[in-house]
């Protein structure tokens, strides 16, 4: 049985997650009456073993567990849990606190090192793509269509009278020293090192 | 401001008494009353041993008839205790030309040292003498109230209301906009009874009263009638009251529904919801009161038909509306509530199908005069549904732009009866009530029990979602017990859906000026001890006008505001006379003063900015807007002011502190208390009551420092109306102090509560320990 | 409502717009250029991290960061009103901007990092940029001057059954900004209905994600293309043609994965997408390959241009009545 000792453990976990730079300054953890209508609206709860409302509650009981769980990886970043909540609370947002707390740990570098090349993409070019590893799944599953696009997206962004999306030497530096000096880096050679 | 010299001269005749209480030691042990006689300056000056006794009584009288006293100052207990006492003692002189001292809650027993204790003395005696110069002979208002009242609204509430001050005599216009009353209750079908654990006719409880309202002498209904403008004077308010044309005579129509039957035009028929047709000409249900037919006029299209076939010649198409002049006494805001609106949540499909319906909907397909004669019927196909699901909380406890935060109070109680009613009728159906909360408050508790063993089942979840696939429901919700994210199958679906404050309440509300909540239900003056009371003096509230409630309680509150109409015509209550008063030479009629108070007390009428003496508390807001010196607060006039200020530092020795407190009524109450729990305070701390700190202005502050003063406390209980301005002040006046290079920190502001005077004493050690510190270099 | 602007417009670049479908890129610009509205793309602007942000991969210092350096990349042509084609870029722009005017902690790091990279001058000063009345969604944009795009019509489009799928980073995330509805989202309904097609309006899962997920799709596949699927089925029990976009992202879990799905359900959803600049582009009579950019698209467009007698060879339209307004 669970016994809660009252004053003697102060709930770290809900004041953490209040803290981060990720939560709204209305961010209404506090108010949440776990009527579970964003799980009723989660695709992730329809799909996986996900439950937002769930979630809420682990994180307002303290449950430091919640962090680990890799049901939070379920979670689409869709923000339909926010539009609906009818308590101010912001599921999603919490969400992706917890993926960080968890990233921080070390635990989540390894559900997102699969993304890495998107961050070596955007120090390189300024702009972010779709993983390149993730590329022949995709044209396999969508087709040898995609591959000729890939091939040939510059010609038919010149018919289309566009320019180069790459950015000008001169902006990927102050894009890849703004990424060195605000940590992102290090971040990302962290990550890449959980493999 | 220096008082006019002749003032002076007038002052200086003035033969004034002051009589000093021992108050059998309280005062004497500690004040040495041989030196404070001996530096009072008045005609008479007497001391006993208690002045509050008949032989006190005695002394007092007996010098002002032989010596020919103008004025009195006692010097003895607090005012609070005595002051009504002492005003009686002091007869044949009016009682107002009374000052009182409070040598024993604010100087003896609160500072023991006999030397400063006396000094204190002195100086409030010497402030009271000052004051008690300015004092004028005042009436106490007699509040007056006439013997008739206005309801507004012809629900449940309204008639209740109606007929309890019909009851105490009371004459009462009872305005309904709708051409027949009843509200909301006849349309509810049934009400539970969780006593008897079970459902009662509406209708069978309503009709006794609407009979009575009918019969009753005292009352007159107007139907089809609306408010379209309100203006209050010293207790009465005049009304403009505008009548649609019916159409139809009253007194010649029968009721013979031959009109209704020729009449070519149907429309949607509001009093079922929208769910059934009626004609333009129409009587909204069988027992309606008045029992006549209407013509509605948005629809009707003056073909004449009716006309032809009525025998009563009871039609009159060319009918004018009327705009009806009245006078009353009080006004009873009884204009009820509207459902939510379901554009706002259209996740629950309503409105895309037949089959989803509101409770009230539900009310009126089981309601055995609805439009399926009480069979329980979807709507779309006329069969018995098989599965019902409920929604809970529709719009209410939610945040999101659109919604409604409170909680709507009615609704779980309402599924519950519903639920109830079907499972008694159509034990095959299946009734799932999806909840957040079950609240059953009190004996309701019991009635849910009851649900509970007929077999309605309760899931606990927020519905995200109502969806449709060939004319089948689907409710996707968490079964947040189980955390299990679920879809339930229905084939009808209810919606609880939130109180609203009705468009009526809104615009009646504007139109006499009554206060409205966050959520636009009209605010009441105090929720928890003037619970039927609105901003506005003799205004009163009751039913879901002033917020979600049932009809037990709409019945309560509409009986309470009967009973405060009566208490206002029956007590003929006297009032002090400290309100604000109008130099009417000067008032250029700029309506600065209207707009400050939150009172409501100031106005304009035939072209003269008049102040109703029952609504004003003397606050003194409006003497900081008025630009030209137009008013005065009686009792509470500049020259009292500052007078007071002078007497208490009359006699300030060069190495003496001096700190001046304002307190309001509140925080003087409090400083009382300090004294019957013998805290000791800060020998140099005054204290002079004022009605509100918007009373204290610059110029009364620059003279207390001018006059030696070095520190000025204001205290104020902070939940009256007019607090919001006294904050701006408190800025404006330390800006006032820095101008005049005088410290801001010699001016200090606290809240004061009545039980929290050991924090007031707390306070004035600390200001006066501050106050050594600014002066020691 | 909030205020739309029609000038001093920075029209954002979006990745997944500059390599998935260009063409929504060219068709924005196609429109605005037809509707007056005062318009500049900046070469420097960086992408938003958008992708990045939502994979966990960016923290979010960085991306308030780099949100910083284009906010005043915007303020220095002039161009201080954002306008995103994508839904992505314009919750995390918002987002941004809310941070670096509501958390001084926040905005004095982002400071301290544009410092430390000599970037002194791109430094964020509080309230530089207003979350709600500085960032619009092109399709606002659009909406604001719909009456001026009705004038424009060339094409007549209303014989399509069309369905909206709005992007949930527009609607969802900050929804006190969002217009024509968050829980029934109506912007591009109304657009539709400014070049004279009326759409079906509210249908079973309008409101659902499109099932990107964003990490989801790679991840956790099965799980994202069943979200996907469910929303295809309940458009096809609408017997719709045509499904409408207004993010690259949701557009390409659609567009891309809709054979897939087909295949893996053995079903068919016969279902086109385009999104609201390519379809407003295609009313006002922009040509298909060299505007709409509908060669980048996976589920091809040309059976859709056929239905409306659209002769590919010639990209003339045959028979097609033009709607022209009286001026
Ligand atoms: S987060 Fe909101 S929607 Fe979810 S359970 Fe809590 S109150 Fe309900
Ligand atoms: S944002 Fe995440 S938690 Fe919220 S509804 Fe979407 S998938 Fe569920
Ligand atoms: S108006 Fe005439 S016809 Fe109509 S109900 Fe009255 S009496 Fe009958
Ligand atoms: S009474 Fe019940 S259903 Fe109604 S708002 Fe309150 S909790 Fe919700």
């Amino acid at each position: 049985m669970k016994t809660i000792k009252l004053k003697k453990e102060s709930v770290q976990l809900v004041k953490e997650v209040l803290k981060d730079i990720k939560a709204s300054p209305d961010l209404g953890i506090y108010k949440c009456v776990q009527c579970g209508m964003c799980t009723s609206v989660c695709p992730g709860a329809k799909e996986t073993d996900y439950d937002p409302r769930d979630m809420i509650r682990r994180v307002l009981e303290d449950d430091e567990t919640v962090v680990d769980d890799d049901n939070i990886w379920n979670c689409f970043s869709c923000y339909t849990c926010n539009s609906v909540c009818p308590c101010g609370n912001n599921a999603s947002e919490i969400n992706q606190i917890l993926r960080q707390m968890s990233i921080d740990k070390g635990e989540g570098m390894k559900k997102i090192v699969s993304f890495a090349a998107y961050g070596d993409s955007f120090m390189e070019l300024g702009v972010g793509s779709i993983p390149s590893n993730f590329f022949d799944v995709m044209v396999k599953d969508i087709g040898p269509g995609y591959m000729d696009l890939k091939i040939n997206i510059e010609d038919i962004r010149t018919d289309l009278g566009l320019g180069s999306y790459i950015l000008p030497e001169k902006a990927i530096d102050e894009v890849e020293s703004i990424l060195d000096n605000s940590g992102f880096k290090d971040r990302l050679e962290k990550i890449k090192r959980c493999k | 401001m220096n008082p006019d010299s002749s003032k002076d001269i007038s002052n200086k005749d003035l033969k004034i008494g002051v009589f000093l209480c021992r108050c059998g030691g309280n005062i004497s042990d500690t004040v040495d009353m041989e030196k404070l006689r001996s530096s009072v300056d008045a005609e008479v000056v007497e001391e006993f041993e208690n002045l509050c006794s008949i032989n006190g009584r005695k002394i007092i009288r007996d010098s002002i008839i032989q010596k020919n006293l103008d004025r009195v100052v006692v010097a003895a207990c607090s005012p609070i205790t005595h002051e009504k006492t002492f005003q009686k003692y002091i007869n044949p002189l009016n009682p107002y030309l009374l000052e009182m001292a409070n040598l024993r809650e604010q100087c003896s027993w609160v500072n023991p040292d006999v030397e400063t204790a006396t000094e204190k003395a002195i100086s409030l005696v010497n402030a009271s003498i000052e004051k008690v110069k300015y004092a004028q002979p005042l009436d106490p208002i007699l509040r007056k109230t006439t013997k008739s009242a206005a309801v507004i609204g012809g629900g449940i509430s309204g008639i209740s209301a109606s007929l309890s001050l019909a009851r105490q005599g009371i004459k009462t216009c009872l305005i309904e906009e709708q051409p027949t009353i009843g509200g909301a209750m006849v349309k509810v079908g049934k009400l539970f009874s969780p006593e008897k654990l079970a459902e009662e006719c509406a209708m069978c409880l309503l009709n006794p009263l609407v009979n009575e309202a009918v019969e009753h002498k005292n009352i007159k209904i107007m139907t089809n009638t609306t408010l379209k403008a309100a203006e209050r004077r010293s207790g009465n308010f005049h009304l403009l009251i505008e009548s649609k044309p019916r159409k139809v005579i009253e007194e010649k129509c029968i009721s013979c529904g031959k009109c209704a039957e020729v009449c070519p035009v149907e429309v949607k028929d509001s009093w079922n919801e929208d769910m059934t047709f009626r004609k333009a000409i129409y009587k909204p249900f069988a027992q309606a009161v008045p029992d006549v037919y209407t013509i509605d006029l948005e629809n009707c299209k003056n073909c004449g038909k009716c006309q032809e076939v009525c025998r009563m010649n009871a039609i009159d198409l060319d009918m004018e509306g009327e705009v009806i002049p009245m006078t009353v006494g009080s006004v009873v805001i009884a204009t009820g509530h509207k459902t939510f609106d379901m554009d706002k949540r259209p996740e629950y499909s309503y409105g895309r199908h037949d089959d989803i319906v509101t409770q009230m909907e539900l009310a009126r397909i089981m309601g055995v005069n609805g439009p399926t004669k009480g069979k329980l019927l979807k709507p779309s196909n006329n069969k018995i549904p098989e599965r019902v699901v409920m929604v809970q909380c529709v719009g209410s406890r939610d945040e999101k732009p659109g919604g409604r935060k409170y909680c709507s109070k009615v609704c779980c109680m309402v599924a519950i009866k519903h639920a109830n009613v079907i499972k008694q009728h159509y034990p095959d159906t299946d009734v799932i009530i999806c909840y957040t909360d079950m609240r059953t408050p009190g004996m309701y508790e019991k009635y849910f029990k009851y649900a509970q063993s007929n077999g309605v089942r309760l899931i606990r979840g927020r519905p995200g979602e109502v969806a449709e696939k060939d004319g089948i429901f689907t409710v996707r919700l968490e079964d947040t017990l189980s955390k299990e994210p679920l879809e339930i199958e229905a084939d009808l679906v209810v919606l609880s859906t939130a109180m609203e404050p009705s468009d009526g309440t809104i615009n009646v509300s504007g139109l006499l000026d009554v206060g409205l909540t966050e959520e636009l239900f009209v605010k009441e003056k105090h929720s928890k001890i003037k619970p039927v009371a609105t901003e506005v003096d003799g205004v009163y509230v009751c039913g879901t006008a002033q917020g979600p409630k049932d009809i037990t309680d709409s019945i309560v509150q509409a009986n309470a505001a009967a009973a405060k109409i009566s208490e206002l015509i029956n007590g003929g209550v006297e009032l002090e006379p400290f309100v604000a008063s109008i130099d009417q030479s000067k008032c250029t009629l700029c309506k600065k003063c209207i707009d400050i108070c939150k009172y409501k007390a100031a106005y304009i009428q035939d072209g003269i900015l008049t102040v109703d003496p029952i609504s004003c508390t003397g606050c003194g807001a409006c003497i900081w807007e008025c630009e030209n010196n137009a008013i005065e607060i009686m009792g509470q006039t500049d020259e009292q002011i500052i007078a007071t200020i002078d007497g208490m530092l009359k006699d300030k020795k060069p190495d003496e502190k001096r700190i001046i407190a304002f307190l309001d009524s509140v925080g003087y109450v409090s400083a009382d208390n300090i004294g019957i729990n013998k805290i000791t305070v800060p020998s140099s701390v005054r204290i002079i009551k004022i009605p509100s700190m918007n009373r204290i202005m610059p110029k009364h502050i620059l003279h207390a420092f001018k006059m030696g003063a070095d520190g000025i406390i204001m205290g104020e209980y902070p939940y009256n109306p007019m607090y919001s301005h006294t904050k701006e002040k408190i800025a404006g006046l330390k800006g006032e102090l820095v101008k005049n290079n005088i410290n801001p920190d010699r001016l200090a502001f606290y809240k004061v509560y009545i039980p929290y005077f050991r924090g007031l004493a707390n306070k004035f050690k600390e200001f006066d320990g501050e106050i050594k510190c600014l002066d020691t270099p | 409502m909030k205020f739309i602007p029609d000038k001093d417009i920075l029209l954002f670049k979006s990745c997944l717009v500059n390599v998935e479908y260009p063409g929504v890129e060219s068709s924005t610009s196609y429109i605005f250029d037809r509707i007056d509205v005062e318009y500049y793309v900046d070469e420097r602007q960086s992408c938003c991290t958008g992708l990045g942000h939502y994979y966990d991969l960016f923290d979010q210092i960085s991306t308030t960061a780099l949100a910083a350096r284009n906010f005043h990349l915007a303020a220095e042509t002039g161009h201080k009103n954002i306008a995103v084609m994508c839904a992505t870029c314009y919750a995390i722009l918002k987002k941004s901007a809310k941070i670096l005017n509501q958390n001084e902690e926040a905005r004095n790091k982002v400071n301290q990092i544009l410092d430390d990279s000599n970037l002194e001058k791109r430094e964020y000063t509080l309230d530089d940029m207003d979350p709600t009345l500085n960032i619009f969604h092109v399709a606002e944009i659009f909406y604001n001057k719909r009456d001026e795009i009705s004038s424009l019509v060339k094409v007549d489009l209303s014989s399509l059954r069309v369905a909206t799928h709005h992007a949930c980073h527009y609607c969802k995330v900050h929804y006190n900004d969002t217009i024509e509805g968050v829980r029934d989202p109506n912007l591009i309904d109304k657009l539709a209905e400014a070049v004279g097609v009326e759409t079906i309006g509210w249908y079973d899962h309008k409101t659902v994600t499109c099932g990107a997920g964003f990490r989801q799709r790679f991840t956790n596949k099965e799980a994202s293309l069943a979200v996907t699927a469910e929303k295809l089925q309940a458009l096809k029990d609408n017997k719709v043609d045509l499904l409408l976009h207004m993010c690259p992202n949701c557009q390409m879990q659609f567009d891309r994965y809709q054979p897939y799905i087909e295949e893996k359900l053995d079903t068919e959803f016969n279902i086109f997408h385009l999104n609201i600049s390519q379809f407003i582009a295609l009313a006002l009579g922009a040509d298909p390959y060299k505007i709409l950019g509908i060669q980048t698209h996976t589920v091809p467009i040309e059976p859709l241009l056929k239905r409306l007698n659209y002769s590919l060879e010639t990209n003339e339209k045959i028979d097609v009545e033009a709607k022209k307004s009286p001026n």
